[in-house]
């Protein structure tokens, strides 16, 4: 077989253990490689930095356990950025399979590196119900008929968080945090009858069908997949000093750790992308001489 | 309560200062004086389903930093006063959802100031208040914001409508050529002379998403393919609604072919809610039961590329749609035929070749190059200056 | 005297949706064309309903809650609940069957009917004892949660993750050169994925003089990037939503008219 034929029908084996390999070796051996920041990020970061100590934010969690790995760095940073800023946080997860248990376990996450944060006052848990469109349909009205009570049961109407808020119109921006259809919802239901901002953090398959909502103006900023995560976190970490010294010193996973990984396997199939196509061209010129 | 208090130490202001003899007309000078609000109207807002009234007033210009407005309600013929809200300068409206339909209100507003002390040294500052005329709150016929959208929706129909009568007396419309639905039959018959079966998998979603609606109606184009060729069916779904959606598509669709005796229940079956678990148990089938024909055809996520490229290395003939532009690129890649976004939805009309579904496809296509050509004014407009074409398609 | 209370939406919904239907089964029986007319005259109330209340806000068809639409919204998840057990016991027919009668790859059916009954037996305790399926009130989890956290999330990320593998193959068998609009394809594809991520930074690592040069290129790289997915992406991207978007306003419009019915298994002449 000659080695234009080994390269045109290379067993997706070899190509399955490159891979492997690609995203193994920065895990245990970082590399530390720059972040760059793009303008969709930056949008979002600053429309966060234009807000006032006060200010009510809603975040949502709408993805599952399958992309936890390129949402929660986001809804993490955000939620940081939201808490170094004394912006009050509302959560609350749209997505049935498993949003509920990442937003606990983020929630808590966070809430941890934050002691000074009262709960009821700072930020609120209101745990997830089913239906997203429903539910967005009657933030609009009053949020108590769409979360009666937060995660643990306690009724919200009292609570100092929304002293005065009453509808979702009242936020200053919904950050949605997703994976699938329920981002889309925000824009398309919240953000176009109720004009509430929107900021969304989709996996980075995603990403690219938002371009279209930020260009009409639908989106305030975006956070396309575990790229924008890290983005995110160096632009927290350029203008926060301890926010900086917390992700040089944090054991979580964050987006910027992911991305040596990320950048790996992009150089591993940018490579077989090039093999490919000198098999093909070769092949073609053989096929020409013949 | 407040009032009272008032009151009660002007009075012993007064009364003291007589005691004292201290001379009168050494009174600390009065507070500056608040403005009223201007222009204050109360009214049932429009547009909604009721139990909303609609304050709207205009800050005064002489209206001192900090201060709020205090709208305050009450039910005629009694008039006590009861606190609705505090709204900020600036806003310069406020909508109170706690009215009851056909219930009689007035509002009072006034300017409120925390910080300034009134005569009595007391915190605090109430300006002169407005009262509304009275007003009632009830739901209405029609969202005025969504006019244009009614006018875009009603023109759509017409259009469409329209063209559905026109193929209904005999009119001809060409419908260029959809490789990926020419290749239904073809994929069908290579299955059936090979001897497997033929996988369809009508995306993930509910028959809520108008995807998998348009899934269903190739499905009963597949079957009745493959009731009259006497291929096998297999139809895995995750949602339970379109597992039930889709064996009556099937079971109809091998009655109306004449042979019910081939159709089985377990053609069409579930597996599971979750999206993971369902694409391993349908990858797991490509690969143990290699069927010759992969149609994979609705609404898809994450799983897309993994059922692509699971069936491409089994060797089957892969046709997919979808009309979620992130998963399109990954079919594109991996499959041998891919509907793309409005060819999904003209599959339907395209397979049965039924001159008013055909039409249907019409219709939409004039709507099309009515909202291009809508596009190309606006682009032209906005770029002399001219923001007209946004106005008229802003909608809320 | 008090005066009668009538919801009007409640009683709408309740002929259109449970009188209708009724009726339509027990006609069906004696005029079989009915079955066909009933479910699509169900299916042109329940379209028209909530195109209705977009634009007319009585309380009747649109008050949250309580008009038609919202209400609607309420019943299909209650119908979907109701679906979901149907589902449950088409698994557990199909396979008993498959390991009763010892079918190919009856070991498979084996594992999904005994993770079914485990982790279902869980849940079901869960809700029974009022411990629910998340957290205990120590903090412990519940054999639910745990089976959530240590068997579930693992095998789900682990199905996700095929994905990189899955993505790097179809990349090597479909980004060829093998005309025009596949090249586009092609470079586009490489320019993305190399201004997305640091590479060249990557491939000057072992070199230190080329770190300069490599981060201004990767800096280059990225702002092409951007106006490839701000340019072209997006513009591409809005051309499919927008023409998706008619593509179903049509046939939501066909499906509510009864003039597509093949969803229903009719066809031609039915």
């Amino acid at each position: 077989m000659s080695l234009i034929d080994r390269l045109f029908s290379v067993d997706r084996r070899w190509i399955f253990l490159f891979v492997m390999l690609a995203v193994a070796v920065p895990i245990l051996f970082p590399l530390g490689l720059p972040v760059t920041t793009t303008g969709s990020t930056r949008a979002a970061f600053e429309y966060i930095e234009s807000l006032h100590a006060g200010d009510i934010v809603w975040l949502s969690y709408d993805y599952g356990p399958s992309s936890a790995p390129e949402n929660d760095p986001m809804a993490e940073a955000f939620l940081r950025h939201c808490f170094v800023k004394d912006v009050r946080v509302v959560m609350c997860a749209l997505y049935p399979l498993g949003g509920l248990s990442l937003m606990n376990a983020s929630a808590a996450r966070v809430a941890r590196e934050f002691p000074e944060k009262k709960y009821g006052t700072d930020y609120v848990n209101l745990g997830y119900k089913d239906g997203p469109e429903a539910v967005m349909r009657r933030l609009g009205e009053n949020i108590a008929d769409a979360f009666p009570t937060d995660v643990n049961g306690t009724p919200i109407e009292g609570m100092p968080i929304f002293q005065g808020i009453r509808t979702i119109g009242q936020f200053k921006v919904v950050f949605t945090v997703a994976t699938g259809l329920i981002g889309e919802y925000w824009i398309t239901l919240v953000n176009a009858q109720f004009g509430t901002p929107v900021i969304i953090g989709p996996t980075a398959v995603s990403a690219p069908k938002y371009y279209a909502f930020l260009n009409s103006g639908q989106l305030k900023g975006m956070l396309g997949g575990m790229k924008g995560a890290a983005e995110y976190e160096q632009l927290l970490a350029r203008a926060y000093p301890a926010m900086s010294e917390f992700y040089h010193r944090t054991r979580l996973f964050t987006g910027t750790k992911g991305m040596d990984a990320q950048t790996g396997i992009h150089a591993v199939i940018v490579g077989f992308i090039f093999l490919g196509n000198v098999a093909f061209l070769l092949a073609r010129r053989r096929e020409g001489r013949a | 309560m407040r009032w009272v208090i008032r009151h009660c130490l002007l009075a012993i202001l007064v009364f003291a200062s007589a005691a004292s003899g201290a001379p009168s007309g050494t009174l600390t000078p009065p507070p500056p004086e608040l403005p009223a609000p201007d222009q204050f109207v109360a009214k049932d807002r429009p547009g909604d389903s009721g139990k909303a009234i609609l304050l709207t007033w205009k800050d005064p210009p002489s209206l001192p930093a900090g201060a709020t407005f205090e709208a305050r309600r009450a039910e005629p013929p009694a008039y006590e006063w009861t606190k609705v809200a505090d709204v900020k300068a600036g806003v310069q409206r406020y909508v109170d959802a706690t009215a009851k339909d056909g219930v009689v209100y007035r509002y009072e507003l006034r300017v409120h100031h925390a910080d300034l002390a009134d005569t009595l040294g007391l915190a605090g500052t109430i300006g002169p208040a407005v009262v509304s005329d009275p007003v009632a709150s009830h739901d209405n016929w029609i969202k005025p914001e969504r006019m244009n959208s009614l006018v875009a929706c009603v023109l759509f129909l017409v259009l469409l409508l329209g063209s559905i009568g026109m193929a209904g007396r005999g009119t001809q419309f060409f419908i260029r050529r959809i490789a990926g639905l020419n290749a239904v039959d073809e994929a069908i018959g290579r299955a059936t002379e090979l001897g497997r079966k033929v996988l369809y998998v009508p995306g993930i979603l509910s028959p809520g998403d108008i995807q998998t609606v348009a899934s269903l109606a190739i499905l009963g184009h597949v079957a009745r393919a493959t009731a009259r060729y006497g291929s096998d069916l297999d139809c895995p779904n995750r949602d339970p609604l379109t597992f039930t959606s889709a064996r009556e598509t099937v079971r109809s669709a091998y009655l109306a072919e004449g042979r019910p005796d081939l159709f089985r229940e377990e053609m069409v079956n579930y597996i599971t809610y979750d999206q993971f678990a369902y694409v391993a148990a349908v990858s797991g089938r490509m690969v143990r039961e290699r069927p010759a024909a992969n149609f994979l055809i609705g609404h898809f996520f994450a799983e897309a590329l993994i059922l692509a490229e699971t069936g491409q290395s089994t060797g089957a003939i892969q046709i997919a749609g979808t009309a979620d532009p992130a998963q399109l690129p990954f079919f594109v890649a991996a499959c041998d035929y891919t509907l793309i976004g409005e060819e999904l939805y003209a599959a339907g009309a395209y397979l049965s070749r039924e001159p008013v579904l055909l039409g249907s496809i019409r219709g939409t296509d004039l709507a099309k190059a009515a909202l291009l050509l809508l596009g190309l004014v606006g682009i032209v407009s906005a770029t002399l200056g001219h923001d007209w074409a946004a106005a008229l398609l802003k909608t809320q | 005297m008090t005066g009668l209370h009538f919801d009007i939406g409640r009683v709408l919904l309740l002929v259109c949706f449970g009188i209708v239907p009724l009726v339509g089964i027990i006609l069906g029986f004696f005029a079989p064309s009915l079955r066909r007319q009933l479910p699509l005259i169900v299916a042109f109330v329940a379209g028209i309903v909530p195109i209705l209340s977009l634009y007319i806000p009585k309380a009747f068809l649109s008050a949250p809650g309580q008009g038609m639409s919202p209400r609607l919204d309420q019943y299909l998840i209650i119908v979907a609940g109701f679906a979901l057990p149907l589902g449950v016991v088409n698994v557990i027919q199909l396979n008993t069957r498959k390991v009763g009668r010892g079918e190919k790859g009856w070991f498979f059916s084996l594992v999904l009917l005994i993770g079914l009954f485990v982790m279902g037996s869980f849940g079901v305790y869960g809700a029974f004892s009022g411990t629910g399926i998340g957290f205990l009130p120590n903090g412990a989890p519940t054999p639910f949660q745990w089976m959530t956290d240590w068997l579930f999330q693992p095998l789900q990320s682990t199905i996700f993750s095929l994905l990189a593998f899955f993505m790097a193959s179809a990349a090597f068998r479909a980004f060829r050169a093998r005309n025009v609009e596949a090249t586009i394809l092609l470079v586009a594809g490489v320019l993305v994925m190399a201004g997305r991520v640091p590479l060249f930074d990557l491939l000057a690592y072992p070199f230190p003089p080329l770190k300069p040069a490599a981060a201004s290129l990767t800096q280059t790289m990225g702002h092409l990037t951007e106006w490839i997915m701000d340019g072209p992406n997006s513009a591409a991207q809005a051309g499919i939503i927008i023409g998706s978007a008619l593509g179903a306003m049509a046939m939501a419009i066909r499906v509510i008219l009864g003039i597509e019915r093949s969803y229903l298994g009719l066809g031609k002449g039915d």
